[in-house]
This record gives C-alpha cells, structure tokens and sequence, in this order.
C-alpha cells in the first residue's frame, strides 16, 4: 500500500555552518573506504592485541586478589582461636600485672574477651534471687576487683519488694570515683530480682543471655585466667563446676554426701582439685561446700583442703555473706 | 446550726452491712431498663455502681415504673430506697452483694436525651471494639465532649492518679526542706527562645507567657532559699543538685495506685513498670556505645534523636530490665547556654535527662553560676545579651552552685501507666488545632 506522499518541507541540500571551535570526529556513521583492515578484522572475531594485553593485567591482579584474600582468612582463624592467646602467654612469660596474691598463671586481656571499650563502660549486668545469693560470683567479682578497677553497683529490681542489708553491701564499699563510670575498665552491676536462675547480660547484640551460676561463673572467671590447656584438665575442672552447683548445692542428702566423699579421694591424690594449681574448680566447690552448710560433716581431706582454700585469702565476700 | 435534711449515703458504702436499713443516695442514671412491671437502673458514683429495681407494688404504681424507666440516661436522681442483700453476686456492678429497692425517686438534674457519646462505649478497649463490632469512641470526639468522657472510669482513675503523683511530688520535696515558690508567668523576654513562644497584649507593649520558671527558680536561689520548687502549667520543676532521688521515690510510692492503675489497664492494657533501686544512672558515652552496637551511625557530641531515645529505652530495658534510668554526662554543644561544663572533660556538661519507657520526662543540669562565664557561653551561643541582662545580674552578688530540672506532670502518668498520647492524660489540653472546651 503506498502511503501518502508529503511534499518535502525543505530542501535536501541546506548550507550549514559548523562550528569550528569543537574537537571534530571522523563521522561513524560514513560509509568506510577499503583502506580500514583492523576494523574488518575486529567486525570478524578477532581481538586486539591492547584489548588481549589489558585481559591479561586484569586476571594477573584477580589472581593476586584470591591469594591475599585466603592469606588473611588464614590469618583471622589463628587469631580468633584459643590457643592463639595461650601461645602468647605461654612465650612472653608474663606474670601477673596486679600485687594481688592470685596464682592464677597466664594473662588474659579484657578487650579479646569482652571486645573493644569504645570509650564508654563495660558493664556486666547479672540478675540474682536474694534468696539463692551467688556466692562464687562474689568470690569472683572481689578477684576481677584486684587485677582491674572495676565500678560495682548493687540494685534491687522492682519485682523484689526488700533485701537484707548484706546482700546492698555484699560488693564492698562504694567506690569514691564512682559517678565517673568511663574511668574504669569494667562494670560489675549486681541487680537482685525475682528470677529463677542466675542470668547475666553484658552485650545485647552481640551475645544472649548466659544462664546458672556456673556458666557465669565460667565466663567471669575467663576474664581472670584462661582454662588450663590440656583438654583432660579443663573438662575436670568443668566437671567439678557442675558436680558443684548441681549435686552439692542442688542435690539431695545422698547426692552431697557422694560428692563429699568424691572429693575427699581427689584431694587424697593431689593438694587442689584439679592439677597443681587452683582454678575455679577449687572456687565453685569451696562456696557451694559453705553454703551448703556440709563444712562440720566434711572428711578429712576435704577439711584439709578447706583451709587451704581459706588461707588464699579470696573468699572473705562469701564468708561475710553467710553469716 | 444547719444540719442537712437528708443525709445522702455513697455508692462506695452499699455493703450487707446495711441491709434492710432505707437510705438516700444521689447519683447518675447509667441505664434504665423496663421489664413488664419492673424496671431495673443501675446508679453509678464515679467508679462505683449498684443496681436499683423500681417495681409496682405497695411503693409504686405502674406509672412511677414507666417514669422511672423513661429518664434519660446521665440524669442526677436522688433515690430514696431499702437496701437488700441478694443471694447471687451482681457481677455487672461494682457493689455486687447489695440492690436497691427504690420507694422514691426525684430528678435533681436531667440529662439531655441525645447524648454525643454512651460511656460504655468511650470505656471499651479498642481490640474489644473491632472485634464484637460494637462502637468505640475516638479521641476527638472524646476530647470534644470532655465533660461526659471525664465521668468514665478510666479517666477517673488516670486523674485521681495524677493528683497523687502532685501530692506526692510536693510531699516528697517539702520532706526534703524544699520550699514552694510562685512564679511569674507573664515574662519581658523569651526566656528559652524558639518558636513557641505565646505573645499577650501588656499595658502599652507586648510581653510573653513564660515558657519556664527556671530562671526565677535560680534568682530564688540567689536570694538564699536553698532549695525551691513550684508547680504549675507549662513546666513542673524543683531546683536541687540531687533530682533523681525525688524522682524515684515518686516512682515507688505509685506503686499505692494499684486500683486505678489496675482500672486503666483494663481499657489500655500495658505492661507493669518496673525500676531499678537506687536508680539505674547511665553516662552519655555508654549510650552512644549501646546505639552503635544496634547499628545506629552518630557522632559522639550528637543530640539523640526521638527515634533513638526510644530505641536506647528498648536496650536498656533489654540489659538492666528498667523502665526509668537517668542518663547523665551529656555533650556541652547539644545543651543550653547556661549548663555548667563538666570539669573533667570539657566536650561535656553536667547535664541529664530522666527517661521512663524510652521517653524523656526530665531534662536537668548544674546550672552555671558565675556571670563571667555565663556571659561568655551566652556569646558562644550568639544570643543577644542585652534581652538576659536581668538573668545575668542575679549571678553578680555571690550565688551559690545549683541545679535542677523540670518534670512533665502529664508526660510521667502517660508513661507510667503505659498510655501513648499525652492528652490521655491532659484534663482539657491544648494543642495547635484545639483550644477548647
């Protein structure tokens, strides 16, 4: 069907001045001469040896990519396990940095454990009931008190209506600096409220809740000291942590008496519960032993060992409390 | 001597105690309800309500029944009646063991018969609303109507509550040895700038409402009153450097509501408040670490923002499990011209604002008392010294280190019973869009 012929508006062949005063361009749209080999070769397939030189360079850089990629994965996996802090203490020989008596051996650093302070307070919140008052968390916190200044406050939540007054001054003397909270290097708020177990918060992004006094008691006391590093000797420290809390301090008549005698043939073998040294074994069983109230009814080992642990001198807090 | 006629017995007191006695009782019709040759009321006193029975007999006639069973609903009666014990509790009202046997009733006061909104309705939980498909009453209409949806039970209660917290705010600081001061409302100047300044016509000039009886405060200061506080719309503010105590013991002692907090909780149901003792006081830096951690991007002399002041609020209560915390230590540059720099950092002030739920009741700092350097932070914050000469001359005559702050009456009930707009709890407020009743 042939369309409906306008007649032109103007004409084909209109003057037009170009500017002179722009870059000028070969025209690309121009029919091309036969003197243009390279472009044929390229309409046909073939690359240019710059384009080729220029794949080349950028394979070599992606190459070099990969490889430090994987180099720093290598490396943040030493860092971020256990024994990379472990080879540290064991190598740089440090003793401890307070005059305190611990003999807790090797060094931990609050910032690997707890992360970066930003300038602001690192508080530890642990919610305890009054009527089930955390004595190894005392002992604890009077230990973290000696090798780091830390803040304590004590507060009573609303769902609890009184608390004795030696459970408000279970964390000693309130400090004089107290109301510059970023000066310290750790917080430590005990809250008494009506909770069924021991909780303790300190990052609300970063970590959940931890639950029962020795799963507490194992984190604070990694702020202290690290876990001996032979496998076997950390499990039987953990495994006393938990005959503690939950055989000794929970357990029936029968159950504490088992533990008892338990204890007595491990002290037989060796002065502390698990290796040469104390370690939070030593703690845990010492103040769930108190609290119990099985220190009359302990065999002789036991008894033996009680005074040592009372000779070390940490457990006045728990002490004081029971009375 | 005048001794009234006829001695009128409160809804609040109809207990078996007083069965067969004939008493006299005043109060509004709630509903009238006709039954064949009975007709049942239920007469309610502010949060009170029993169930009356008009019915024909040797007291009544079928007329009397008819009236009774037509007076409008809000009506005033007065109601001459015997009070009886009934064997099966009236779970409907609030005295549930007694019902009135009515011999005589009078209209004091009656109630026009359209009314521009029903209590029950005004009284219903939204969520209950929607889903029984019944009516519930929207807050404009209710703020329009104050004077009818003031008589439900809730807003009793939320009033009789706020009364308290003024009385026990009073109570607390006179205890203390502060002394109650009047303020002038009606100032020369913008005491605080901004644009919510309200201007009147004054004599052959103009003046201003005052915003704050802060600056008054201060000058009492000066004047050797220690410790001062006053009440009154706008701001309520106490000037002491030890706030936060008599915050918190206002706190605890609303915990003696229960019943009205109870009562409002059933139309705006909310969680229980709960609080740290001594009270949880937390520094700016720590804020801004919590915030960062949340992933919020600020600097570290930033303001918080409303948004982050509520998401601080959550964290808190996240990490110490309290609803009111004291946040102290904040950035000079965010603060007026008068707060005091904290000495030991002069990036800060020793400023603090007091939250409950996420929401800031209280904005308070040591003030600055000595005139030099309140003149220069005035010209560090450009403000025309010649419109705060007077403020600054009371600081020439020797004047005592002080501070304080300001807390909202209205704010802190909103936020301690868990309501979510202020005029919930603003008898007759004011907003740019109302202005009356």
């Amino acid at each position: 069907m042939s369309m409906y012929q306008v007649k032109p508006i103007c004409g084909g062949d209109i003057k037009i001045d170009l500017p002179t005063c722009m870059y000028k361009l070969a025209n690309i749209h121009a029919q091309q001469g036969t003197g243009c080999n390279p472009e044929h070769a390229l309409q046909n397939g073939e690359v240019d040896p710059a384009v080729k030189a220029l794949e080349a360079r950028q394979n070599e850089i992606m190459r070099k990519l990969y490889e430090l990629k994987a180099a720093v994965e290598g490396l943040a996996k030493t860092v971020t396990t256990p024994d990379a802090d472990l080879d540290l203490t064991v190598s740089s020989s440090l003793s401890s940095q307070s005059s305190s008596s611990t003999t807790f051996k090797g060094t931990t650093d609050l910032d690997t454990q707890l992360g970066k302070d930003h300038g602001a307070l690192r508080d530890i919140v642990v919610n305890a009931n009054p009527a089930h008052p955390p004595l190894t968390l005392l002992v604890l916190h009077s230990l973290l008190s000696q090798r780091y200044r830390v803040l304590s406050t004590v507060h009573v939540h609303s769902s609890v209506a009184g608390v004795p007054p030696q459970l408000l001054s279970c964390l000693g003397p309130r400090h004089a600096d107290s109301y510059a909270r970023q000066m310290f290097q750790l917080g430590f708020t005990l809250i008494w409220k009506d909770v069924p177990k021991v909780e303790m918060k300190f990052s609300i992004q970063n970590m959940c809740p931890i639950k029962g006094e020795a799963n507490v008691a194992r984190f604070l006391f990694k702020l202290l000291a690290p876990y001996p590093s032979d496998p076997a000797l950390a499990t039987l420290v953990d495994s006393w942590v938990d005959t503690a809390f939950f055989q000794l301090l929970d357990g029936s008549a029968k159950e504490r008496a088992a533990v008892l005698r338990a204890l007595n043939s491990a002290l037989g073998r060796n002065p502390w519960l698990a290796g040469p040294d104390v370690s939070l074994a030593d703690i845990t069983c010492y103040c769930c032993v108190l609290q119990s109230g099985s220190v009359s009814s302990a065999p002789a080992n036991v008894q033996r060992w009680l005074k040592s642990c009372e000779n070390l001198g940490y457990f006045g807090p728990a002490k004081l409390l029971l009375q | 001597m005048c001794v009234p006629d006829r001695a009128l017995v409160r809804v609040q007191d109809l207990t078996p105690e007083k069965a067969d006695q004939l008493i006299w009782l005043r109060a509004r019709i709630h509903t009238s309800r006709a039954k064949g040759k009975q007709c049942f009321l239920v007469l309610r006193q502010q949060q009170f309500n029993v169930q009356a029975l008009v019915a024909v007999g040797d007291c009544a006639s079928k007329q009397m029944v008819k009236f009774a069973a037509n007076i409008t609903k809000e009506s005033i009666v007065d109601v001459e009646a015997l009070v009886r014990k009934v064997e099966q509790k009236i779970e409907s009202c609030s005295q549930q063991d007694v019902e009135l046997h009515i011999e005589r009733i009078f209209v004091i006061s009656q109630a026009e018969p359209r009314l521009p909104l029903q209590l029950d309705d005004a009284v219903r939980p939204d969520g209950e609303g929607e889903e029984e498909g019944r009516a519930t009453v929207n807050q404009d209409t209710k703020l329009d109507n104050r004077v009818i949806d003031l008589r439900t039970t809730t807003s009793q209660a939320i009033f009789r509550l706020q009364s308290g917290v003024c009385q026990l705010f009073r109570d607390t600081l006179t205890k203390k040895g502060f002394v109650e001061i009047q303020t002038p409302k009606i100032i020369s100047a913008a005491s605080e700038g901004g644009a919510n300044v309200f201007t009147v016509s004054y004599f052959k000039t103009s003046a201003y409402l005052a915003q704050s009886p802060q600056l008054y405060k201060q000058m009492c200061i000066c004047a050797d009153f220690d410790k001062v506080f006053c009440v009154g719309p706008g701001k309520k503010s106490s000037h002491h450097v030890l706030p936060p105590c008599a915050a918190f013991t206002l706190v605890r002692s609303l915990r003696c509501f229960q019943t009205e907090i109870q009562t409002v909780n059933k139309q705006f149901p909310s969680e229980p408040f709960k609080f740290l003792e001594p009270t949880l006081r937390l520094e700016y830096t720590e804020a801004v670490a919590m915030l960062r951690e949340a992933g919020v991007e600020m600097g570290d002399e930033d303001d918080l923002s409303t948004p982050n002041e509520k998401l601080l609020g959550r964290l808190v209560k996240e990490k110490y499990d309290t609803d009111f915390y004291v946040l102290d230590k904040y950035p000079l540059a965010v603060r007026p011209f008068y707060t005091m720099p904290d000495p030991n950092n002069p990036k800060y002030s020793n400023s603090y604002d007091m939250f409950m739920r996420g929401e800031e009741i209280l904005s308070g700092a040591q003030r600055i008392h000595n005139a030099q350097l309140l003149t220069e932070r005035a010209i560090h914050h450009q403000i025309d010294l010649e419109k705060i000469k007077a403020y600054i001359d009371s600081f020439r005559y020797g004047a005592p280190p002080h501070g304080g702050g300001g807390i909202g009456l209205e704010r802190v009930c909103m936020l301690y019973l868990g309501l979510h707009n202020v005029r919930q709890t603003s008898m007759f407020p004011r907003d740019p869009k109302r202005l009356t009743p």
